[in-house]
């Protein structure tokens, strides 16, 4: 469950300013080598995907091959007949619950912790941060029995636990993100008339807005990922895309099942994750929480 | 208010943590049995002491490489996405790619990719008896690849994040300076990335170190890392076997806690950690 | 009481709310909710309109398109909604099942289980199943009655427990392009291992598969299944499992992969196979045989051995839980299986290719035409062929010792 994204504004800091410095400018021989350390690090990136997207078009693949024998679509039909569709329902409806609960609760206890109100702040910060210490096989052997015992429906267990997995991820994003918020701007907004909740809706949650989405989008991977929560205290309420690929993988020649469920499990996320790019590129307040060199012109112009 | 705000927060993760530990505590301890009388014993952590240590120390060993493995890739990734132009960002983008693809998927990919029939060898015409053992090795190759797969992306785009936001600053002024880029790199780039590698680290170590689909997916039956031991006494069919498998949870959580420990230390020793 | 002392008490009870909640939960009553019916009418009365989850293993890509597009729209024809909840190891059910019972759970998340064998015992020893509902069931007449898989479920007494769903025939299965002369006993299958070393290898106990064939090899040097006690005593197993061991040990050298290490379940074997690392794989489930070869997966020269001692043979079935809270819609649910239309349907090798739990000779023959009209398979010989000289599954209680002393002496040697 170990994933983050930056907190910078953006992955890339193609500044054209940085480039054209003429002290910073590359010799030819550190070229040559940058270039193929780049392209060594693409390949190792890139190329676990290889054998998924091979797979997702193959309809027969017998070994000892290299490639298909024979190309087409059997896999998504098969997957389409095997409750692809109500898996990939259920794991986005999981993910964004999770998002929806962790992002708030987290938003809540950074923005207490910031501003150094809380009773205890490291006891209760490392509490927070505490599940990722915490092997998710141990929360569940030890809580399944609560959960039950305490009549836990098996989704709103899942949920608990996805939650405090996501808590550490929408805390520490949120801390990041209040530590640079300038509570001026509310208290001028205050002092101008405006209510707490016109403070709230229209100062202080749009100036937090780039830290709430990232945060979001982090609890919404911990739910969306998840395996071993969900098969062992959802008991089978909930079938998500990972368990389907999981209980596909569990037999043989179903490789372009799992291959067309994999591919419709990184979708999802990868254009969350580049609408977030959008979003924080273009969300004007933006432009008052991050450092010098996150430029927010749009490519091209300076 | 402080405590309104951060409780609701507070209570998700404290049932979480200290219920998960508590009751892993009660039920290795015999107080718990899914069927006769309870009664306080450390046999849970006795039946199988050998296999315990045996697995400490495999699971210490995949997380230690991983991690390191990781963190020395990714903090190159991310050296070159902050000094890259058009590298730069082709190395970020198939970076964030890896990111959101889930573990258990991850291993499936890179099972097809190099076990003994797998992608590389039917391409490179080698014969699965003289391919390595890495899916399933004594050396357990492919686990630590696949953590360290998507853990380095991780570590490239926590890291990245941080210089991009401080280094080009304080790199052009060692550059005006006169400082090389072998020294920039040594004392400019590094010492700003530390705090950021060493909490990536201590993510990665205690990830892996608890993680089960990776390992039992591409591992062999034995020796067992701890947390494939404890899923299969969980579901073994052995009635006594529920406490051995909290027992096994408690070790794993104990050590965990230690490694965090010692990585907090650490932190605090780094001259850039506020 | 100051405020801050009031903030801080605040913070250590949010801190031990977590154990608190925890602890208070365990001491939470059952409630008793009895669901017993005298008739079979009572029973479809009460099962109008209940959901039933069948949880069994999802790794097999026909059983759920069975389950989902055959079995699930008929049951729906009853007011039964059927749902599978696809697993990845059937202790999974039963270790959801023993929580529940653990917890008083009364409508708990499991209803029906495909299972067998060690889960089936073990949990009933738990308590996990409700007992004696299948002489409700009418379609239970077109069993045999004396019928021995279906009365002992390795050596458990079935008691109504569970209703029969399938029959199974352990089965090796080899390459004929690759093989030529062929074992047609497992002690000539153990000599051509030898001969061939590295081509030959068996999953590792617990792994089912595995555990099966660990166990007809100790029928193999004891001399036949004839020389094995089938219930459990320590005395024989001191006796016989030394041979055992030394065989198996005296074997791995010869393994895939040197034997230092071994496929971790049958889908490991089954894939070592389909990529042509091994000559021979062994199943439960000769059935999918003919669609795994017929989509390119397996070899074309696939084949079925057949052993002149024979192989294991069992019956699989339904159980139902104890802590479902549907246990009128399950029994529908069961009884649907256990029909000739069903039973019929599920034979077909292009659907599941299951053999029957029922016998032909109590069917009418509108019922037994169904059966007579299943195509044959190319790949895997009739039920008759294999079942042949079919040998009883040991009880349950031999099963964990054996695979025990099996990591014990030989995975970890």
């Amino acid at each position: 469950m170990a994933m983050l994204i930056p907190y910078g504004q953006r992955v890339t800091p193609d500044d054209p300013t940085v480039s054209s410095r003429g002290l910073m400018r590359p010799r030819p021989g550190g070229r040559t080598l940058r270039l193929t350390i780049a392209a060594l690090l693409t390949v190792w990136f890139a190329l676990p995907l290889v054998p998924l997207l091979l797979w997702f078009f193959a309809d027969r693949w017998s070994a000892p091959a290299v490639l298909p024998t024979e190309w087409g679509f059997d896999g998504v039909t098969s997957a389409l007949a095997n409750g692809a569709v109500p898996a990939f329902g259920q794991s986005l409806a999981l993910a964004l619950v999770v998002a929806a609960i962790a992002t708030p609760l987290g938003a809540m206890a950074a923005r207490a912790l910031t501003r150094g109100a809380v009773p205890f702040p490291r006891l209760v910060s490392g509490i927070l941060l505490a599940p990722l210490a915490l092997p998710a096989f141990v929360a569940v052997m030890g809580l399944t029995i609560v959960l039950l015992r305490a009549r836990v429906p098996g989704v709103v267990g899942v949920v608990i636990l996805l939650v405090a997995a996501a808590l550490p991820y929408t805390v520490y994003t949120m801390r990041v993100a209040y530590a640079a918020h300038d509570l001026a701007y509310e208290d001028e907004a205050r002092t101008l008339g405006a209510s707490r909740w016109n403070v709230l809706w229209r100062v202080h949650l749009p100036l937090v807005a780039p830290g709430l989405a990232r945060a979001a989008f982090l609890a919404f991977l911990v739910g969306w990922s998840d395996y071993v929560i969900t098969v062992l205290v959802g008991g089978g309420t909930i079938v998500t895309l990972p368990l389907l690929v999981a209980s596909f993988a569990a037999g043989v020649g179903n490789d372009a099942v799992v291959a067309v469920l994999s591919v419709s499990a990184i979708v999802p996320p990868l254009v969350l994750l580049l609408a977030l790019g959008r979003f924080g590129r273009r969300y004007p307040t933006a432009s008052y929480l991050h450092g010098p060199t996150a430029s927010q012109s749009p490519k091209g112009s300076p | 208010m402080s405590l309104a705000l951060v409780s609701p927060a507070l209570l998700v993760a404290g049932f979480v943590v200290i219920g998960g530990i508590g009751m892993s505590l009660v039920q290795s301890l015999g107080l718990l049995p899914l069927v006769g009388v309870p009664s306080l014993s450390l046999d849970a952590y006795l039946a199988n002491g050998e296999e315990l240590l045996i697995g400490t120390g495999l699971s210490l060993a995949i997380a230690t490489a991983s991690t390191v493995l990781s963190c020395i890739i990714g903090l190159t990734a991310a050296v070159v996405i902050t000094q890259g132009r058009r590298t730069g960002r082709i190395v970020a983008a198939v970076s964030a790619l890896t990111i959101p693809i889930p573990h258990l998927i991850g291993a499936a990919a890179i099972g097809l990719l190099i076990s003994d029939a797998g992608i590389i060898p039917r391409m490179l015409g080698i014969p699965g008896t003289e391919w390595p053992d890495l899916v399933g090795g004594p050396w357990w190759v492919a686990v630590v690849l696949e953590y360290t797969w998507k853990e380095s992306a991780f570590v490239a785009l926590v890291v990245a994040a941080v210089l991009a936001t401080r280094v080009a600053r304080y790199d052009e002024t060692a550059a005006l300076l006169g400082a090389g880029r072998a020294r920039r790199l040594r004392h400019v780039v590094i010492p700003l990335a530390r705090p950021a590698v060493i909490v990536s680290a201590i993510i990665i170590f205690v990830y892996t170190f608890g993680s089960y689909e990776v390992a039992w997916l591409l591992g062999r039956p034995y020796p067992e890392p701890l947390p494939v031991l404890a899923f299969r006494l969980f579901d073994s069919i052995t009635l006594t076997s529920r406490p051995e498998a909290a027992a096994v949870a408690v070790v794993t959580t104990a050590i965990s806690l230690a490694v965090v420990a010692i990585g907090m230390a650490c932190l605090r020793r780094t001259p850039l950690w506020k | 009481m100051s405020p801050q002392r009031r903030t801080r008490s605040g913070v250590a009870a949010a801190i031990t709310a977590g154990l608190a909640v925890s602890l208070a939960a365990c001491s939470a009553p059952a409630s008793a909710d009895d669901q017993s019916y005298a008739n079979w009418d009572e029973v479809v009365a009460a099962a109008e309109g209940q959901t039933v989850k069948l949880w069994m293993w999802g790794g097999d890509e026909q059983g759920n398109a069975y389950v989902n597009n055959v079995l699930a729209p008929a049951a729906a024809e009853l007011g039964v909604t059927l749902e599978q909840v696809p697993i990845a190891d059937t202790p999974d059910a039963l270790n959801r099942i023993l929580s529940e019972v653990q917890s008083g759970t009364t409508d708990g998340e499991v209803d029906l289980v495909w299972v067998n064998g060690n889960n089936f015992g073990t949990g009933k020893e738990a308590g996990a199943w409700e007992c004696g509902w299948t002489d409700l069931l009418p379609n239970m007449a077109l069993t045999d009655p004396a019928d021995p898989l279906l009365l002992d479920d390795f050596g458990t007494p079935v008691d109504g427990c569970e209703a029969p769903w399938h029959k199974a025939q352990f089965t090796f299965v080899y390459n004929s392009d690759t093989v030529t002369d062929v074992p047609t006993s497992l002690d000539e299958l153990l000599d051509w291992a030898r001969a061939n070393p590295g081509r030959f290898t068996y999953p590792a106990p617990p792994d089912f598969t595995g555990s099966v064939f660990v166990r007809e090899v100790l029928y193999s040097v004891s001399g036949g299944y004839e020389n094995v006690p089938l219930a459990f005593s320590q005395a024989d197993f001191d006796a016989l499992t030394p041979a055992l061991y030394d065989e198996l040990q005296d074997l791995e050298a010869s393994l895939w992969r040197g034997g230092e290490t071994y496929p971790q379940d049958s889908n490991e074997l089954n894939q070592l196979f389909a990529d042509g690392e091994v000559d021979f794989t062994m199943t439960y489930g000769p059935a999918t045989l003919t669609e795994l070869v017929a989509n390119g997966t397996y070899p074309a020269g696939t084949k079925v051995l057949t052993f002149d001692e024979g192989t294991v043979g069992n019956a699989s079935f339904l159980g139902l839980a104890s802590t479902s809270g549907s246990k009128a819609g399950a029994m529908v649910v069961a009884n649907l299986a256990l029909s000739a239309e069903q039973q019929a349907a599920k034979a077909e090798p292009s659907v599941w290719g299951q053999f029957t739990v029922l016998d032909l000779d109590q069917l009418s023959d509108e019922q037994r035409a169904l059966f007579e009209a299943l195509p044959e398979s190319p790949v895997v010989p009739s039920y008759d062929v294999l079942s042949e000289n079919a040998n009883p599954e040991l009880a349950a209680a031999w099963v964990g010792p054996i695979d025990e002393a099996w990591r014990q002496l030989v995975l970890t040697q």
